[in-house]
This record gives C-alpha cells, sequence and structure tokens, in this order.
C-alpha cells in the first residue's frame, strides 16, 4: 500500500497518545488495518470498538463497511461516536 | 430559489446581530427566521468548570455543508447559517448557531430541527465535560 496519514481524535486519540501519525500499510480495507495496528502495539485495540462504537473516514468520506477498501487513500481518521451540536 | 448557505467551524463566538443584520440584506422575500443556539450548561450532579469541544474541521465543514443542501432544497429555505464552535467553553458560553429563513414560518422551523437532529449524532464534533469531581466524554442519549 505505501505511507497513510492516520488521524485520531476524542477518546481514540487519548488513548493511542498522538493526534496523527504516518504510518506504512499493507491492509486494503479498515478491517485488515485495523488488524495491523494492533500488532503495532495493545494501545491500538481500542480501534477494535468493544467499548464504544469507532467510526472511520478515508479521505475525509466516512465510512460504515470495514471491508471499505483504502487503497489510493492518503488520510483514514478514526473516531467515536460523535456528538456535536 | 436561490438559497444561500452559509457554514463555519471556528474557536470564536458569533455576534446573533451582525448576522441577523447581514441575513436582513439577502432575504427580503423572507417572512420568516428561526434562530436556534445551543450554549454551554452547568451539570446536575456536579460543578463544571469547562466543555471542551474537539473537532475534525474539514470533515464536520463539509458534512454541515452537505444537510444545509439537503434541508435548502427539501424545504426551499432562503437562507441557513450554521456556526459550530470548538475548544474550550464555559458555562452560558455560546456553542452552536442555527439561523433558516423561509417565506413562512413551518419550513423555517421544521428545517432548523432537522439540522440540529443531524448535527447531534452525524457531524464530527466530540464533548468532554471537565467538572470538579470527574471529567467524561459525553454520550449522546
Amino acid at each position: 500500500m505505501g505511507k497513510v496519514k492516520l488521524k485520531y481524535f476524542s477518546r481514540i486519540r487519548e488513548t493511542i497518545g498522538k493526534t496523527s501519525e504516518l504510518v506504512e500499510i499493507k491492509s486494503t480495507n479498515i478491517q485488515d488495518l485495523i488488524e495491523e495496528l494492533q500488532a503495532m502495539g495493545e494501545q491500538y485495540s481500542v480501534l477494535k470498538g468493544r467499548d464504544f462504537a469507532v467510526y472511520s473516514a478515508v479521505d475525509q468520506n466516512i465510512v460504515t463497511d470495514v471491508k471499505t477498501s483504502i487503497e489510493g487513500a492518503t488520510e483514514i481518521a478514526f473516531f467515536p461516536p460523535m456528538t456535536g451540536g | 430559489m436561490l438559497h444561500r448557505i452559509i457554514v463555519a467551524v471556528q474557536k470564536n463566538d458569533f455576534d446573533l446581530n451582525s448576522e441577523m443584520e447581514t441575513l436582513k440584506l439577502k432575504t427580503e422575500k423572507a417572512g420568516a427566521v428561526v434562530i436556534f443556539i445551543g450554549k454551554v450548561r452547568d451539570l446536575e450532579d456536579d460543578n463544571l468548570k469547562y466543555l471542551e469541544i474537539e473537532s475534525f474541521e474539514e470533515l464536520a465543514k463539509s458534512q454541515i455543508k452537505e444537510i444545509c443542501d439537503d434541508a435548502a432544497n427539501k424545504w426551499d429555505l432562503e437562507y441557513i447559517l450554521v456556526k459550530h464552535r470548538f475548544g474550550r467553553l464555559k458555562i452560558n458560553d455560546n456553542i452552536v448557531l442555527v439561523i433558516t429563513s423561509s417565506k413562512h414560518r413551518k419550513k423555517a422551523y421544521e428545517a432548523s430541527q432537522f439540522i440540529m437532529e443531524y448535527l447531534k449524532s452525524n457531524v464530527p464534533f466530540w464533548k468532554k465535560e471537565v467538572a470538579d469531581k470527574t471529567q467524561k466524554w459525553v454520550e449522546n442519549s
């Protein structure tokens, strides 16, 4: 795949301990990427969504299916349920 | 009808009077203006020190713009303004301003509610309540 900018927000940012990072990844969909990241450290297990739903946005498009392709993506964001307004 | 849509995701407060002056210049055929302001409230069982609002700014702005486009078409609005703040806010500080304007009131009311419902759970903002005894991320009820 290549290098992708990963962004983390809210509780996910706090757990992972950074707002963003540039990572060389092999995965071609969100589900595989989460597994790949988890192998980098236990803090990434928050992305599995056991405690709360985890949303992702690929190049600023919110995706609901973890099988969504990330091939060619330059930015992938992870965040918990949104609470605006 | 020509729709005018204004969207901002910003740290600074908004000025309702100046927004209304701008709106009046652009909406001479509209007889209804609905204004919704969401503000920071204190907690029931603790004393809020501040509310921290985090945002994914670029995505938030595009999501709001998209829902405003939908609302403008669905309710035939003349004017929609949504300004949502982020950063550290105190009790009574403004969080969000939604202004909808249409020929008659029904459409402006309905559109305002529709936009607010969408903002609550579909636009990337997250609120953290920091109080005397606790701090926690707000969850949608």
